[in-house]
């Protein structure tokens, strides 16, 4: 009996990891992935909190709040053909990248209870970092633009020729295929986010990058093009979550966010 | 006791080293896995069978603590195996040996992993190729130089758990491995 369970108990552990594979590959395992962003998730921001603390104890939570409003202030102002007079920003939660995965995600420190639900724009001050896939009680995780399973619709900035941006990981870079065969792209052009129905998981004219080089494919017939993204996804810190689009705000009204005070 | 407090340590904090810590890094090649080189580390410790349930426990782990975002399961087949093949190693193998076969078992199961996920479409080749050589150095490094630390200073390993004992006399006997036949 106890020989025997020398090997019955690690094949019974490797049937068993073999079937969480195939469960997970076909169906999914939500609550798996809840109770480890539970657990692992809380004891992620503990230990981020206590770092930031000892880093920069004088960081205060209204300055990040004020800094997250103003970024969506500045994006709603980039848009003037879109912003009519009264339109109020985006609703915004402001979040710290806690912690870097092997898979082109991170984890940010707010999750379903500050708003942040799956879908949503995340951006810094920087650019376009990416999009939530899976949040949390109080975390959330962000699959990074890079990311090979990315897709982001897009347009050049000056021209607002429109394509789709797609990770390029092994290189930290992205790579814009444009869906006019005519438009013209050069180096040094900037890409903005095109923008999604109902501003999941994108809102639009979020800078994503600058293309670095023209690629040449003999045969292709759209234009595709490597960008680098503005973000530098190795170094995230503050970041800002779009809980939704433009709200009209009537004049004197108070905005309807910062509840928490 | 006290190897089953350091085994839930290894599942408790090892993915959040290795998130928070490990990665926010940046290090250049990427950086070890730290649950596979705590596993493997403790394996020599522990039971077979003690040192598969912690593989998979750790594996798991790693498998669900956020961002991680591939398929679940990956690393806990890979990690139960890792552990229960350091495990097996004879208890009278010095600190040298004992590095190699954490080597050799971080090296697989990081093999394992990376081809799970190719296998599943998690990853793609370009992506596999431009971080395995790096996850491979590391993880193998970390792994033999953790396993020679604590063979040092744990040279004489006691199997209590859940395999059952190893009695020293029987490590004695000409068959130490008796119970496999």
């Amino acid at each position: 009996m106890r020989t025997a369970s020398g090997r019955r108990v690690p094949a019974l552990l490797v049937a068993v990891s073999v079937l969480l594979v195939a469960a997970d590959h076909w169906l999914t395992l939500p609550p798996l992935r809840a109770l480890g962003s539970v657990v692992y998730g809380s004891l992620e921001s503990g230990v981020s909190s206590v770092t930031r603390l000892a880093v920069d104890p004088r960081r205060l939570d209204g300055v990040e709040r004020e800094n997250a409003r103003l970024r969506a202030a500045l994006l709603a102002a980039r848009r003037p053909s879109q912003a009519p007079a009264g339109a109020g920003d985006y609703r915004v939660a402001p979040a710290h990248a806690i912690a870097f995965g092997r898979d082109q995600t991170v984890t940010i420190d707010a999750g379903t209870r500050a708003g942040v639900t799956g879908d949503m724009t995340v951006f810094d001050a920087d650019g376009l970092v990416g999009r939530v896939v899976r949040a949390g009680p109080s975390t959330a995780t962000v699959q990074l633009a890079t990311a090979a399973a990315a897709s982001i619709g897009a347009r050049l900035e000056t021209s607002r020729e429109v394509g789709l941006v797609t990770g390029v990981p092994e290189r930290g870079l992205l790579r814009l295929s444009l869906l006019s065969a005519t438009a013209a792209v050069r180096p040094g052009d900037r890409v903005v986010t095109l923008g999604s129905e109902n501003m999941r998981p994108y809102v639009p004219d979020v800078p994503i990058g600058t293309v670095v080089s023209v690629e040449r494919t003999p045969g292709a017939l759209t234009p595709t093009a490597l960008v680098r993204p503005f973000a530098r996804f190795t170094a995230l810190d503050l970041v800002t979550v779009v809980l939704g689009g433009p709200v009209a705000v009537p004049d004197g009204a108070e905005p309807p966010a910062g509840a928490a005070g | 006791m006290r190897r089953v407090l350091a085994a839930a340590v290894v599942v408790l904090l090892a993915p959040v080293a290795q998130v928070a810590g490990v990665n926010a890094l940046d290090l250049p090649g990427g950086g070890p896995s730290m649950a596979l080189v705590g596993v493997v580390a403790l394996a020599p410790l522990l039971s077979p069978a003690g040192a598969a349930v912690l593989g998979f426990a750790a594996g798991l782990a790693a498998d669900i603590a956020p961002p991680a975002d591939h398929t679940i399961g990956r690393l806990a087949l890979a990690l139960c195996l890792a552990g229960w093949l350091c495990a097996r190693v004879p208890d009278d193998a010095g600190p040298v040996a004992r590095a190699g076969a954490a080597l050799g078992a971080a090296a697989g199961a990081t093999l394992l992993d990376a081809a799970l996920g190719l296998a599943l479409g998690d990853e793609a080749w370009a992506a596999t190729a431009a971080v395995l050589p790096g996850a491979l150095a590391w993880t193998a490094a970390g792994a033999a130089v953790a396993a020679g630390a604590v063979a040092a200073l744990a040279p004489v390993t006691r199997r209590r758990r859940f395999g059952g004992p190893v009695s020293r006399s029987a490590l004695r006997s000409p068959h130490p491995r008796g119970h496999r036949a």
